[in-house]
C-alpha cells in the first residue's frame, strides 16, 4: 500500500514539469483565445478593453479583407493539396520500382524539406525575379517571353505553390513509399497470374490498399495549407494586391502591426472552425470513395 | 513486372528527378561564391573568379544585421529547446506509463486532444502571456512554451508502452527510487525514440519562423532564420550576399540531416503510419 502510494507521489513530481508547461503554454492559450475572441482588446488601448459579445465574429463576418484572405487560402490549398498527392504519388511509384539507389533519391527528394521558409523564400525569390531571375533566364534560352512570377494577381499564387511543392513533396512521397512497400508482393503476383494489366493491378490493388494512408496525407496537407504563412510572407508578402495574404498573415498584421487582438483570436477560430469543417467533409468523402 | 526498358527509363527519371531537386541548392552555393559583379549573370553557373567576400562581408556585419549573433541565438534556443523538451516528455512519460500516477492516462488523452489545436490559434494568447511574464524579445520566450508540445510526450509515452517493463519494476519494488531507474534504466532503453525526438524537435525549432518574427523584438535577438528573412529586403537585390547567408543557415542542417539521413526519414514515413 504504501509502495504505491511513494510510487505515485513520485509519479506527480516526475509529471509536473511537463504538466506546468501544459497548463500554462497550451491549456491557458486556448481558453484565453476564446475569451479574447469575444472581446475588444486593443494593446494600443488597453484601458478600452471590455467584452463585446459577438462583435468580433460579426466584424470578420463582414469584413472584405477576411474574405479575401479565405479566398487565397483556398486557392492555395485547392492547387497544393492535390499537387502534393499527385506528385508524392508519382514519386513514391518511381521510387518503388527502382533496383538501385532508392534510398539515395529518397534521402534527396526529402532534403528540400529541412530547410527554413526565410532560406526557401530567398532562393526561389531569386529563381522568379522578373529582370535577372533563373527561371526568365532559361525561358529565354527557350525561345519565350519574361513572365511576371510574383507581380501578376494571377501568377504569384501558382507560383507560391511551385516553391511549395518543392520544399514539402519529399515528406509526401516518403510517407507514401513506405505504404506501398508495407503491400504484400503476393497480391501483385497472384492477380498478374490471373491475368490482370499493370493497370488494374494499381486500380484494383494498389490504390484501394493506400486509401487510408492518402487521406492522411490528404487532411494532413490540407491543415498545413490553411495554415499558409510563411512562403507568401517571404516571396510576396501577401502581395500583389493582398492576392497572396491568407488568413494566418491577415491575423498576424491584425494583432501585431494593428495590435488588434481580440479580432485576430476571433478570426484564429473562425479559421480553425474552417479546417475542422474541411476535415470532417474530407473524412466522409474518403470513407465513400476510393 | 518484369519489362526491363521500363524499368530502366524509370531509373533515369528517378534519378534524374533526385538530382533535380538538388539542383536549387548546389546554385544557392556557387553562386554564393561568385563575386559581385557575376552574381546577376547566370550564364555561367560556376564562378569564373571563386571568392569569399560574400561570407567575410556577412560574418563582418555588425549592428544592422549581426549574423554571428544570430546564429549564436539559433544555436542556443534550440538546443535548450531539445533538452527541455527530452527531459520534461520523459519524466512526464515515465510518470504516466511507469509510475502510473493517478489521472496519467486521462491527461495524455487531454494532451493528444490538444495537439489538433492548429499553431496559429496560439499566436495572439501567447504574446500576452509572455508578455506578462516579460519574457517577450528574451530566448525565455521561444524556449519555455515549445516545453509544453505534445508530440514528445505521446511518442514517448507510446514507445514505453511497447517496451517491456519488468526491470524497471522490479527494480522499483526492490527499493530503487524511481530517480534511480529513470536514470539508470528507462533512459538508456529509450534511447533510440529519445535520438529521434531529439533530432525532430532541433530541426523544428531551428526552423521556426513564426515564434521569433511574433514575440522577439531587437535584431540583436533575431534568430537566423527570421534574422536574415528581415533582411532580405533590405539586401533584397544583392543575392550574393543573402545566398550566403542563407548557405550559412543550412549548413548545420544539412550536417545533421547527412549524420541522421536514416532515422530522420525512417520516423518520417513512421509518422504517416501511425494514425
Amino acid at each position: 500500500m504504501s509502495y504505491i502510494r511513494q510510487t505515485q507521489r513520485a509519479g506527480l513530481l516526475f509529471l509536473a514539469p511537463y504538466a506546468v508547461s501544459f497548463f500554462v503554454f497550451a491549456i491557458l492559450p486556448i481558453v484565453l483565445s476564446l475569451v479574447l475572441s469575444f472581446m475588444r482588446f486593443d494593446l494600443t488601448n488597453q484601458s478600452a478593453a471590455g467584452f463585446v459579445g459577438m462583435d468580433n465574429y460579426r466584424e470578420a463576418y463582414a469584413d472584405p479583407y477576411f474574405w479575401n484572405a479565405v479566398r487565397a487560402t483556398l486557392f492555395f490549398a485547392i492547387m497544393i493539396v492535390p499537387g502534393l498527392l499527385v506528385i508524392g504519388l508519382s514519386m513514391a511509384l518511381g521510387m518503388n520500382a527502382m533496383a538501385r539507389g532508392q534510398h539515395q533519391v529518397r534521402a534527396l527528394i526529402f532534403l528540400p524539406a529541412m530547410l527554413n521558409v526565410a532560406v526557401t523564400g530567398i532562393l526561389w525569390q531569386w529563381f522568379f525575379n522578373g529582370q535577372f531571375g533563373l527561371f526568365n533566364f532559361l525561358l529565354k534560352g527557350l525561345g519565350m517571353g519574361p513572365q511576371p512570377w510574383l507581380s501578376d494577381k494571377g501568377f504569384a499564387m501558382p507560383s507560391i505553390v511551385l516553391m511549395s511543392v518543392w520544399w514539402s513533396v519529399g515528406g509526401t512521397a516518403i510517407i507514401l513509399l513506405t505504404a506501398l512497400q508495407q503491400i504484400p508482393v503476393m497480391y501483385f503476383e497472384a492477380a498478374s497470374l490471373d491475368g490482370a494489366s499493370t493497370y488494374q493491378l494499381f486500380r484494383r490493388i494498389t490504390l484501394p490498399l493506400l486509401k487510408p494512408v492518402m487521406s492522411f496525407v490528404v487532411i494532413t496537407t490540407t491543415i498545413a495549407g490553411f495554415q499558409m504563412f510563411g512562403q507568401a510572407f517571404m516571396l510576396t508578402r501577401g502581395g500583389p494586391e493582398l492576392s497572396t495574404r491568407g488568413v494566418v498573415q491577415y491575423i498576424y498584421e491584425t494583432a501585431f502591426n494593428s495590435y488588434r487582438m481580440g479580432y485576430g483570436a476571433a478570426m484564429s477560430w473562425m479559421l480553425f472552425a474552417l479546417i475542422f469543417g474541411f476535415g470532417i467533409v474530407q473524412l466522409r468523402m474518403m470513407r465513400r470513395t476510393v | 513486372m518484369s519489362r526491363t526498358p521500363l524499368r530502366v527509363i524509370n531509373q533515369i527519371v528517378m534519378q534524374t528527378i533526385g538530382v533535380l531537386m538538388l539542383i536549387p541548392l548546389i546554385l544557392m552555393f556557387l553562386t554564393s561564391m561568385k563575386p559581385e559583379a557575376e552574381v546577376l549573370n547566370p550564364e555561367n553557373v560556376v564562378p569564373r573568379t571563386w571568392t569569399f567576400a560574400n561570407y567575410q562581408q556577412v560574418l563582418g556585419w555588425a549592428e544592422e544585421a549581426p549574423f554571428g549573433r544570430w546564429f549564436t541565438n539559433s544555436v542556443f534556443i534550440s538546443c535548450a529547446v531539445t533538452l527541455g523538451v527530452i527531459l520534461f516528455s520523459a519524466m512526464g512519460a515515465f510518470a504516466i506509463k511507469r509510475l502510473r500516477v493517478p489521472g496519467g492516462s486521462g491527461f495524455l488523452t487531454l494532451v493528444i486532444a490538444s495537439m489538433m489545436v492548429p499553431g496559429q490559434l496560439f499566436l495572439v494568447p501567447l504574446y500576452l502571456i509572455l508578455s506578462r511574464l516579460h519574457w517577450l524579445d528574451t530566448p525565455a520566450a521561444l524556449i519555455v512554451p515549445a516545453t509544453a508540445g505534445g508530440f514528445g510526450l505521446y511518442m514517448l509515452s507510446q514507445f514505453m508502452e511497447d517496451m517491456p517493463k519488468a526491470i524497471e519494476e522490479a527494480a522499483l519494488i526492490d527499493g530503487c527510487s524511481p530517480a534511480q531507474v529513470f536514470l539508470h534504466q528507462t533512459l538508456p532503453l529509450c534511447a533510440p525514440a529519445i535520438s529521434t525526438l531529439a533530432v525532430f524537435t532541433f530541426i523544428g525549432s531551428w526552423n521556426d519562423f513564426m515564434g521569433p518574427l511574433v514575440f522577439m523584438d531587437s535584431v540583436r535577438n533575431y534568430t537566423l532564420p527570421v534574422g536574415i528573412a528581415l533582411y532580405q529586403s533590405s539586401y533584397y537585390t544583392e543575392y550574393g550576399l543573402t545566398l550566403a547567408t542563407s548557405v550559412l543557415a543550412v549548413t548545420p542542417l544539412l550536417i545533421l540531416f547527412a549524420l541522421f539521413q536514416r532515422q530522420i526519414v525512417s520516423s518520417m514515413s513512421a509518422s504517416g503510419l501511425k494514425d
